[in-house]
């Protein structure tokens, strides 16, 4: 019974993997091929998943894995205004703007500074044939696709996305921003399959903002893959804002694999999309290598958004710090799963994670869960997680300083909220970020006249 | 200016305060001095209104107005004032936003008009000479990063820009080296006139030889057991509570 109605649910996708394969057949590598064949047939196999695996006990895709996406060719694309896209940049900084429209990269709308010499950063196809060597080293060789369904059905569809690669010793100083815009609507809803590669070579620096946006309201499926290779002694910030429309649905697998002495520093910003699940996976595959992940998630109305990490520790001393807040109204729902996984040999492995969880409507629900498997003997892990109202000692501290209880609510949403923006270590991205918080809290929550938000470092 | 009667409060059910009577007049210092756990801090936070007391029998009236029946921040509306011992801190909100938020409130409710974000700067920046506090604290988020010493003086910035008519120091002497102590009691001390009262609670005489008291009550086990004059504090100094050894006693038997 189960297996006959997954089959239903993919019958479409192997009707539009065959139209995909004929057009596309003269272009692309046989290489490319092979891996989308056997990614095909890994989704065909599993099928979606439903609420008896334990990794979606509490995410029910229903919604996705019951509606026909279409493939979004890149003929079907709305056209987005000039002003909607310049709205989605960050304000008043320089920046490599790199744009994907609907799952295909538009050369009009990307927009780059002068690069450091060896620095590629251009779509994937492209890649494909002007960098191959590179793109097959490393496409496909980091995320894992058993049990993912999603990420099958990604790999099946690989043809476009952003291709990055800074070679060893470079540095790219302006924000490079990754732009991804779902415009197709209509009638039909589509998906998006967008599949990223970020290679920072061996003390290369680089920092990222990763931006999902709507140009309208509509019910279309993103499906992204991003792969992120971080060399020996490289340093990478990487920023992701999904703000999708509230009627999307969102799927990321977002992949660091990071090698000695490496710092990544990732952020998860999530608002939008009806159902939205980020899978963040990091393998700290050197010693001495760093990793800082936090995220933010604020979902409002019948909002489900999740988040499920991994952080793999192979190696000997290695610090990871991992910390994720989530602001919870309405009737919404948000699921944060942080996996630990120490080897054997990882020894003074020193990793931290903490989930905190402002409720602000008893109707919202959060189902949290550390998960902690250490195979070593000699290291510091911690974790907690936290689910509570408003602090009432900051209430009435506020208060008793004559603020309104509104006001004093206002304040206090904003400072739970930038305890983990201020994590991100790039300012202008900083900042953008904390003004789409603001934004967000007032235009979602009902709030007027917030602070802007200001840190001490 | 407020008097207080026959107070009894309770935290979880457990009763800290068992008939407190107080009567504080415009233009007076009174100390409220006791062993730890004597209710002083109680005191304190059941007049600014912290909603974890239950106020169980008693009156406290301020101004005329019957100060239990008003929510914190009317209270803060109405004059009164509150520095507390542990000030809270919050992230990612400057100090500025917070102090204006609150004295906008306070001019609303008393029918004066709003300031302007000019104004209240200029305002802002005259008050912060008389605790002497960099311009930078401006922008900084509340209390966040700030060292004790700094929390402090920025409690008495917060009580400089908001004026109130009774002002209530909640053991603001912890963990102040002697130069802080100095910097934060003169700002109390320029901050006093004859239109407003100060409540000083504080476990050590130290403080008073900064603010200096015109009354001084030693709290025990939820009571007023001695009132006197500024020598009070002195004596206590010296001999510690041993003095009011026959009050205790008295209360313990009783």
């Amino acid at each position: 019974m189960e297996r006959t109605k997954k089959m239903s649910d993919i019958n479409h996708y192997v009707k539009e993997f065959q139209v995909f394969e004929q057009n596309g057949a003269s272009k692309t590598p046989a290489w490319v091929h092979d891996v989308r064949k056997n990614a095909f047939t890994v989704f065909t196999e599993h099928g979606f998943p439903t609420t008896k695996e334990e990794d979606w006990r509490f995410t029910n895709i229903t919604p996705i894995s019951k509606t026909q996406f279409k493939y979004a060719s890149d003929k079907l694309r709305s056209n987005v205004s000039v002003e909607m896209f310049k709205s989605f940049l960050i304000d008043g900084v320089q920046q490599h703007v790199v744009a994907v429209v609907d799952g295909h990269f538009s050369k009009e709308l990307t927009s780059l500074l002068p690069l450091p010499n060896g620095v590629v950063i251009s779509s994937l196809a492209e890649a494909m044939v002007n960098h191959a060597e590179l793109v097959k080293e490393h496409l496909a060789q980091y995320v894992k696709m058993n049990h993912n369904a999603f990420t099958a059905l990604n790999s099946a569809f690989i043809k476009d996305g952003v291709f990055v690669y800074i070679p060893k010793g470079a540095e790219v100083t302006e924000p490079i921003h990754l732009l991804f815009v779902s415009t197709s609507a209509g009638a039909d809803q589509y998906i998006a399959n967008i599949r990223n590669l970020i290679i920072a070579d061996e003390g290369a620096r680089a920092n990222f903002l990763s931006s999902f946006r709507s140009a309208n309201e509509n019910k279309n499926l993103t499906n992204a893959v991003t792969e992120i290779v971080a060399k020996k002694e490289s340093s990478i910030v990487f920023v992701k804002v999904q703000k999708e429309s509230d009627t999307t649905y969102h799927y990321e697998n977002l992949h660091a694999h990071q090698y000695e002495q490496s710092n990544v520093e990732l952020f998860s910003l999530a608002l939008g999309s009806s159902i939205a699940r980020n899978d963040i996976g990091i393998i700290i595959d050197g010693e001495a290598a760093e990793c800082n992940l936090n995220g933010l998630y604020i979902p409002t109305g019948k909002q489900l958004i999740d988040h499920h990490t991994l952080m793999h520790h192979i190696h000997p001393n290695c610090p990871s710090h991992e910390l994720f807040k989530g602001i919870l109204s309405d009737n919404s729902h948000a699921v944060f799963n942080g996996k630990v996984y120490v080897e054997p040999e990882a020894q003074k492995t020193d990793s931290k994670q903490t989930n905190r969880n402002l409720l602000l409507s008893e109707t919202a629900t959060i189902n949290t869960k550390p998960e902690l498997e250490i195979f070593a003997d000699d290291v510091k892990c911690t974790h907690g997680a936290a689910v509570g109202g408003m602090n009432q000692q900051s209430v009435f501290y506020l208060k008793s300083r004559g603020v309104s209880d509104e006001t004093s609510r206002g304040i206090l949403i904003v400072g739970f909220a930038a305890e983990v923006t201020e994590k991100i270590s790039h300012p202008a991205i900083r900042h953008h970020i904390d003004l789409l918080v603001v934004d967000h809290l007032q235009t979602k929550l009902g709030h007027t006249n917030l602070p802007e938000i200001v840190h001490a470092h | 200016m407020i008097e207080i009667k026959n107070l009894h409060a309770a935290v979880n059910g457990k009763e800290i305060l068992k008939g407190i009577n107080l009567k504080v007049n415009a233009g007076e210092v009174h100390a409220i001095m006791g062993p730890n756990g004597s209710g002083k801090s109680t005191l304190a936070q059941v007049l600014a209104g912290h909603p974890a007391y239950e106020v169980t029998e008693g009156t406290v009236t301020f101004e005329g107005k019957d100060l239990l029946d008003m929510e914190p921040e009317k209270r803060a509306q109405a004059g009164v004032f509150l520095a507390f011992q542990y000030p809270v801190e919050i992230a990612g909100v400057s100090n500025s936003y917070f102090l204006k938020a609150g004295l906008n409130e306070i001019r609303k409710s008393r029918g004066e008009e709003e300031l302007d974000s000019m104004q209240f700067l200029k305002l802002l920046k005259e008050k912060m000479k008389i605790v002497e506090m960099d311009s930078s604290f401006i922008n900084r988020p509340v209390n966040e990063g700030f060292s004790g010493g700094e929390k402090k003086r920025n409690e008495i910035l917060q009580m400089a820009v908001l004026e109130p008519k009774l002002a209530i120091l909640d053991e603001t002497d912890s963990g102040l080296d002697i130069d802080a102590l100095k910097t934060v009691s003169a700002g109390v001390n320029k901050l006093k006139s004859p239109a407003n009262a100060t409540i000083v609670v504080t476990h050590y005489q130290r403080l008073l030889n900064y603010i200096v008291p015109d009354f001084v009550h030693v709290l025990v086990d939820g009571r007023i057991v001695k009132s006197g004059r500024k020598e009070l504090a002195l004596e206590l100094e010296a001999n510690g509570y041993e003095i009011i050894k026959d009050e205790i006693n008295a209360l313990q038997t009783a």
